[in-house]
């Protein structure tokens, strides 16, 4: 059984939805004792800025800036798509905790050396 | 192997990247890479706020050595074969 697990996420206000839940789902894996990656790219970077979602709340689940915030405490890791965080010129001095700037390299890495990943 | 201590050594060839980044840098940097020589030292420049996570990855993964690392400054010596 692998002891790492990716979540790739790629919506933030465009799919709130998507974005809690792929959250929800990083905090089932870290919670469950994985090496536990978010992988944020396309519109998911938006939610690597400190204060983005704050006003993120889906009825049925924590506010994300909760799930966030536990994930973060729990160990979990935050890559940011460095190339979709420029595109929207974002800060990266303002980032979340957990989070880096990574390019793709970063992320084949991760999953080369053996990793489920899921998709939101 | 990765070092992270800055070592002045003189490069072979030397490649500004510029604001390149992601699959874009690391596909042109295997290109430059396999240019060169066995045992050659390239001296890369890369100011993508990525590269400072890309580049130990790559190398690792490539099993090129990277001698130094000082962002945006990398040091990185060619693997044997």
């Amino acid at each position: 059984m692998a002891n790492r697990f990716c979540v790739s996420l790629t919506h933030a206000k465009d799919n709130q939805d998507k974005a809690t839940v792929g959250f929800v789902v990083a905090n089932a894996a870290v919670g469950s004792g994985k090496e536990t990656l978010v992988f944020l790219s396309v519109e998911g970077v938006r939610l690597a800025q400190k204060g983005y979602a704050d006003d993120i709340r889906e009825e049925g689940f924590a506010p994300l800036r909760e799930l966030m915030d536990n994930f973060a405490k729990a160990g979990g890791t935050i890559y940011v798509c460095s190339p979709c965080f420029k595109k929207r010129k974002l800060d990266e001095n303002n980032l979340v905790a957990g989070a880096a700037i990574v390019g793709g390299a970063k992320l084949v890495e991760f999953l080369s050396e053996g990793s489920p990943c899921v998709s939101y | 192997m990765t070092s992270s201590t800055p070592a002045p050594l003189a490069a072979d060839t030397q490649w500004d990247a510029g604001d390149l980044g992601c699959g874009d840098l690391v596909l042109e940097l295997r290109l430059r890479m396999e240019a060169m020589k066995p045992g050659q030292l390239l001296q890369l420049t890369a100011r993508d706020p990525g590269a400072r996570a890309d580049i130990p990855a790559w190398c690792r993964m490539t099993g090129h050595t990277l001698i130094a690392e000082q962002h945006p400054v990398y040091q990185i010596r060619r693997k044997e074969n």
